[in-house]
């Protein structure tokens, strides 16, 4: 596969390596259900007409890292190398090495941060910059801040990692509660202390389920950083600047599974507990960098609310697509419109989201909706608040609200009375060829 | 306030709260026993610290914040207070401050009660400020008033502004053993959590309520900040603690109180003060710190070359010295005076003596060649000739004769003398003789015997009791003298020795005023052998199990049995803590066991015996587990074993242990599974190893250790043997812990059939208390069972193999 690597052996050791995990994105469903057999990686799908893939990768470039590991499910793998290898994005990336990478886990039961990190150990040799891809991170933040903090915190004081935590105020008008697809991500309550930027605890499940009432800090926490603040209003980025060493850490701790609930806040502890530094032989720092709401945009793209709202924080008003076609009297306002989808006559189109090869038959109107490729809505059907799977259609004059309408199980949902015995397979596939 | 308010409603209100008198509210009791023997016959805010009177430096702080009303709520030695506040320079007319004096019951335990009897009185019209009368500050409290007025506008239920003020959290006026964490909200610096911290043993969380984040999402967690007890109060605050009887401390209860509450609604909030000094002589060791801060001139304006609150003028010189103006120090020519010290009038310092970091009251004497270092002489002290002072607090009157050594920590009271030629241990409390204090010394304790004669009932001791309980309090300590350590004080004294403090199992006592938590508040206590980090992040390093994540709370319990005591823990030789005293704890086990040796050999009693182990104790600060292990070795030790064993042995234990047993329990705590854990420690390391079962069952049977305890011994790892090393010790262990569990096994037995077995076996018996009858018959077998287990040892092993297989996999 790596066949195309025609990246000189490079001489200069490097300093830093960015691993992008790509997962499945289940809580982007039914958006990131498969469409036929094909499956519409997270990574892939677009944020104002861009995937998702792009925003970390420029952000990536920006700050001159020229490697970049990207672990993706194998089933994936040919879509999203298809899209690196992609005229577009070779384009734009082109001083970027990616080196595509695949593990095998189910939809289902995805394996955890942990053991993908773990399972990848032997490929990263040196200091590397943990990134997700669904982190769409503000102009105002430059990874190479994080670098920066990385850098002179280990010169100092032996920090092995940077975090980074970001303030999100979510816009008024979209109160989220009215979905009913799930609340937005909630914050984490941390405590760090502000004055050297170390990150010191992390609540987690664990401990919720310890006390559900008290946050218990320890004391040996409180003396070291008298004046440590504590916050239930941040949002993890999961964007870690670790050093190899943390690797070796992660290695010993085999039943950790997810990094953010289990490896993190356990590594918090080991800053002010000497006898796990005793135990593991390291006296550590990590380091934390808040980056507040008033300064910019960031969102992780992880739930289907982010998800529209990072697309309408993208977008003034609307935006439509390469090649999509608008017929007449019909009204878009809002919304993003991806490439070569078709809307008819007498349309209304309101704060929505319609990605690549929608079709829109005349009279239809959408509010609030998220259309996954390849939907078809028929003729004067109306939707408020619907996310469809790819490939989905609604039938003419059907209404629906309030619903996540995914192709597998329409059958078993009686209350959708049109639901007819449309078969999905028919659905033309959705192929970026239009350069 | 703003000036330009135009809303005439608004400004007449504004103007009539203006006009109001600022009124404060002094605690002039400390509610706790601290300084005695220094307070026995005077409160403490009469104590003087740089030569004038806690109470005068309080008066000056609150006259330096605007206040115009005082009233000074006293209890123990109320006359004293009275006269003190009638004798202040601000009680003369012109002075600006009206002070009033209000004496509460005798029943009056906790500052809580306090408060209580001032909503009885009625006193308070507005808005006031609360202190206790052991104060000195610089802050301008009235900004805080200010400031909290100003809230009190837009919030009706801010009751309360604590002043607090920025600090390290090792700045030596924080008092390690109580402070507390604020949870702050930094934007309106309301508090929303209080927790208080108690140093020993060492607090491991701060719990903070995570529901406070629902209202205030981000939040500042202050473990740095010194509680100046200065609070302005509204006047809602003597009827809450009306209201809510059981709120004892203004801390712990009221503030704690009202922030959990659900009902009260009320809030409290922070002044953090970031300029200025203020501090609370809260303990020896605070008044050690803040004399020096007043010498370090922190509270300035209040120096003593300047506003001395007790009117004295002294020079300051270069270096901090500071001495009394009116040219009547004898300073000698070869003497040395180092930095920060400060002499009184009327002193005297003879040739070649020293005096660094030191306050000298009016009239001191120091002899020739003496030195005094970081100590506190009130008036009239005497130090001889060639004597040696050391952190140590020296009482008005006392006279200190030649050649005499107060180690660090000596509280002395008024009128003691001491020496010739004595040695005080550290941290002796010496007060003197009851019978003598009738007879002499009538000029400075005049005025006091006057008043405990009027008013014998109430104005006595700080700590509840009145006249009559301090007297016994006293006659206890004169009855438990030691003869012994009482020769040690030199010829000439007339002191008796308080004993050390001890914990009273009976006692409830809470945290705060515990022994060990009262280390860190000693003046000249480094507490250097406390563990005072987290508990889990020293003591549990070996364990190398996979699942330590969070449990390493247990291990630290397994490794400090202890729990009651002063606990050294021993078993981690990474412990940096006892590497450094080690050559100390080394020292101590050579002169105990002489000491026990002596004991023996002399045939002492068992209580001469146990003063002398505690003596030797103090004298090195180790903990109580070397003591009790040195204890049970000289016993075990001395046992001789008998060949053939069986009946002629048992008599050989029982005789020992009923002789000599006692002492475990005196050498100043009781802990009988430790006991039990020591016992096993030395047996399996000794040649008596069979006898194990054997002394068990005698020490049982003296009532030394009980069922309970010897079911939490064998509840151990430790007791199995897990972690020994080497591992030849850990089959010796092994064996102990099976007997242990013989025991155990018959406890269980006998509980179901204790009443047959007492009719079948009561002929055997002779003269023992029926009760015992079952278990005198066999816990002796059970003895004998581990002596025949030494040869058998594969039946020992596969008995217990279920018990110990998983947890030593390692």
């Amino acid at each position: 596969m790596m066949n195309f690597d025609v990246t000189p052996v490079e001489v200069v050791t490097r300093e830093f390596v960015a691993v992008i995990l790509a997962g499945f994105g289940n809580e982007l469903l039914p958006l990131t259900g498969e469409h036929g057999d094909e499956p519409c990686p997270k990574a892939l799908l677009p944020i104002s007409n861009k995937p998702m893939l792009d925003y970390p990768l420029s952000w990536v470039e920006q700050s001159g890292i020229k490697d970049v590991l990207l672990i993706c499910p194998s089933s994936h793998r040919s879509a999203i190398s298809h899209y690196i290898h992609s005229q577009s994005s070779s384009a734009s990336f082109s001083s970027v090495h990616i080196d595509l990478q695949t593990f095998d886990e189910s939809q289902e039961l995805s394996a955890g941060t942990c053991s993908v990190l773990r399972h990848f150990a032997n490929r990263i040799k040196e200091d590397f910059i943990l990134i997700p891809c669904d982190f769409i991170p503000p102009p105002s933040l430059p990874l190479s801040k994080l670098l920066n903090k990385f850098r002179t915190d280990t010169m100092s004081d032996g920090s092995i990692v940077t975090s980074c935590w970001y303030e999100h105020k979510s816009d008024k008008q979209a109160t989220q509660d009215e979905w009913g697809w799930g609340s937005p991500a909630k914050p984490t309550p941390i405590v760090w202390d502000h004055l050297s930027g170390t990150l010191l605890y992390v609540d987690s499940p664990y401990e919720t389920d310890k006390n559900r009432h008290e946050l218990e800090l320890r004391m040996t926490l409180l003396s070291r950083y008298p004046q440590a603040k504590l916050s239930s209003m941040l949002l993890d980025s999961h964007v870690y600047v670790c050093k190899r060493a943390v690797l070796d850490l992660l290695a010993r701790k085999t039943r950790f599974d997810s990094l953010r609930d289990d490896f993190f806040p356990w590594l918090c502890k080991l800053q002010y507990q000497s006898t796990k530094q005793e135990k593991y032989a390291t006296s550590i720092r990590i380091g934390i960098i808040i980056h507040r709401a008033d300064d910019g945009f960031a969102i992780r793209v992880n739930n289907l609310p982010a998800y529209l709202e990072a697309n309408r924080h993208f977008v003034a008003d609307t935006s439509i697509g390469d090649f999509t076609r608008v017929e007449e009297k019909s009204t878009i306002k809002n919304s993003t419109i991806g490439k070569h989808c078709v809307i008819g006559k007498m349309v209304k189109i309101v704060g929505c989201v319609l990605l690549d090869h929608c079709v829109i038959s005349d009279g239809a109107k959408l509010d609030g909706c998220i259309l996954g490729n390849s939907t078809t809505v028929g003729m004067k059907a109306e939707l408020v608040k619907c996310v469809t799977q790819a490939g989905y259609e609604v039938k003419d004059n059907e209404s629906v609200r309030h619903e996540k309408l995914d192709i597998s199980d329409w059958a078993a949902q009686p209350e959708d009375s049109e639901g007819d015995d449309e078969d999905s397979i028919g659905e033309e596939e959705s192929d970026e060829d239009e350069d | 306030m703003s000036p330009n308010t135009t809303s005439s409603t608004g400004k007449d209100k504004l103007i009539a709260d203006e006009e109001k008198v600022l009124q404060a509210v002094i605690l002039a009791d400390s509610f706790n026993k601290r300084f005695k023997p220094l307070t026995t016959h005077k409160p403490r805010c009469l104590l003087p610290i740089c030569n004038a009177p806690l109470l005068d430096w309080t008066f000056e702080s609150l006259a330096l914040a605007g206040v115009q009303e005082i009233f000074v709520i006293c209890r123990s030695h109320a006359e004293l207070v009275k006269t003190a506040i009638k004798n202040s320079k601000w009680s003369k007319p012109g002075a600006g401050l009206k002070i009033v004096p209000i004496v509460t019951a005798k029943e009056t335990f906790t500052p809580g009660d306090a408060m209580r009897d001032i909503y009885t009185h009625g006193i308070i019209t507005s808005d006031f400020v609360l202190v206790t009368g052991d104060l000195v500050s610089n802050i301008h409290i009235g900004d805080v008033v200010r400031e909290h007025k100003e809230r009190r506008k837009t919030d009706k239920d801010a009751i309360m502004t604590m002043v607090v003020k920025q600090s390290g959290v090792n700045h030596r006026t924080r008092s390690k053993g109580d402070s507390a964490v604020f949870v702050i909200d930094p934007e309106t610096s309301k508090c929303l959590h209080y927790e208080a911290v108690t140093g020993y043993p060492p607090k491991k969380y701060a719990s903070i309520p995570r529901e406070i984040l629902n209202e205030h999402p981000e939040v500042e967690i202050r473990n740095d900040l010194i509680d100046c007890s200065i609070d302005i109060c509204s006047v809602e605050v003597p009827s809450l603690f009306q209201d809510n009887f059981d709120y004892g401390d203004v801390r712990r209860d009221f503030v704690h109180g009202v922030l959990t509450s659900d009902l009260l609604m009320k809030s409290i909030y922070c002044y953090i003060a970031k300029e200025g000094y203020a501090a609370r002589v809260r303990d020896t060791r605070s008044y050690d710190s803040i004399s020096k801060d007043i010498l370090a001139r922190w509270t300035f304006p209040l120096v003593p070359d300047d506003n001395h609150p007790g009117g004295h003028s002294y020079e300051h010189l270069r270096g901090n010295k500071y001495i009394a103006k009116d040219n009547s120090v004898i300073l000698s020519r070869t003497c040395k005076i180092g930095n920060n010290t400060l002499i009184g009038s009327k002193s005297q310092i003879a040739d070649n003596a020293q005096v660094t970091a030191s306050v000298l009251g009016q009239r001191c004497i120091v002899g020739a060649g003496s030195i005094v270092r970081n100590s506190y002489l009130f008036d009239g002290a005497v130090i001889g000739p060639n004597c040696v002072v050391e952190h140590s607090i020296i009482g008005s009157g006392v006279h200190i004769k030649e050649r005499t050594h107060v180690e660090r920590g000596c509280l002395i009271a008024d009128g003691v003398v001491v020496g010739p030629q004595a040695k005080l241990a550290p941290f002796s409390r010496l007060s003197k003789r009851r019978q003598d204090s009738d007879e002499e010394d009538d000029e400075f304790e005049d005025a006091e015997e006057q008043f405990e004669e009027e008013e014998d009932g109430d104005d006595e001791s700080e700590d509840g009791d009145d006249e009559d309980e301090v007297d016994s309090e006293l006659e206890d300590v004169e009855a438990n003298q030691d003869p012994e350590a009482l020769a040690k004080l030199g010829s000439d004294t007339n002191a008796i020795i308080w004993p050390l403090p001890v914990v009273d199992e009976d006692e409830a006592i809470d945290d705060l005023e515990h022994p060990d938590n009262q280390r860190l508040m000693r003046i000249g206590d480094n507490a250097s052998d406390l563990v005072l980090s987290d508990p889990g992040s020293v003591t549990s390093s070996e364990s190398e199990s996979e699942s330590d994540d969070d449990d390493d709370d247990e291990h630290f319990y397994d490794s400090n049995p202890a729990s009651s005591t002063t606990s050294l823990p021993l078993s981690t030789p990474s412990n940096l803590v006892a590497q450094a005293d080690s050559a100390v704890i080394s020292e101590f086990q050579q002169e105990v066991k002489q000491s026990l040796d002596r004991a023996f050999a002399e045939g002492h009693s068992v209580d001469n015996a146990a003063v002398e182990l505690k003596t030797l104790r103090m004298a090195s600060n180790v903990s109580l587990r070397l003591v009790r292990e040195a204890v049970i070795a000289a016993m075990v030790s001395r046992i001789k074993i008998i060949a053939g064993g069986g009946i002629p042995q048992r008599q050989e234990i029982a005789s020992m242990i009923a002789r000599w047993g006692g002492l475990i329990d005196k050498i100043g705590g009781v802990d009988p599974v430790e006991t039990v854990e020591i016992l096993q420690e030395y047996s399996a390391s000794s040649d008596r190893l069979p006898l194990f079962g054997q002394i068990l069952a005698a020490l049982y049977q003296d009532d030394i250790v009980d069922e309970d305890d010897i079911r939490a011994w064998h509840g151990k790892s430790k007791s199995q043997g897990q972690g020994v090393k080497p591992a030849s010790l850990q089959d010796c262990y092994n064996k102990c812990w099976v007997t242990g569990a013989h025991m155990i096994k018959q406890f269980d037995e006998q509980d179901s059939d204790e009443e047959s077995e007492e009719d079948s076996d009561e002929g055997s018996e002779t003269s023992e208390p029926a009760v015992k009858i079952p278990v005198t018959k066999e816990l002796p077998s059970a003895g004998e069972n581990s002596s025949e287990e030494g040869s058998c040892e594969e039946s020992s092993d596969e008995e217990d193999e279920g018990d110990t297989d998983e947890d030593d996999s390692e």
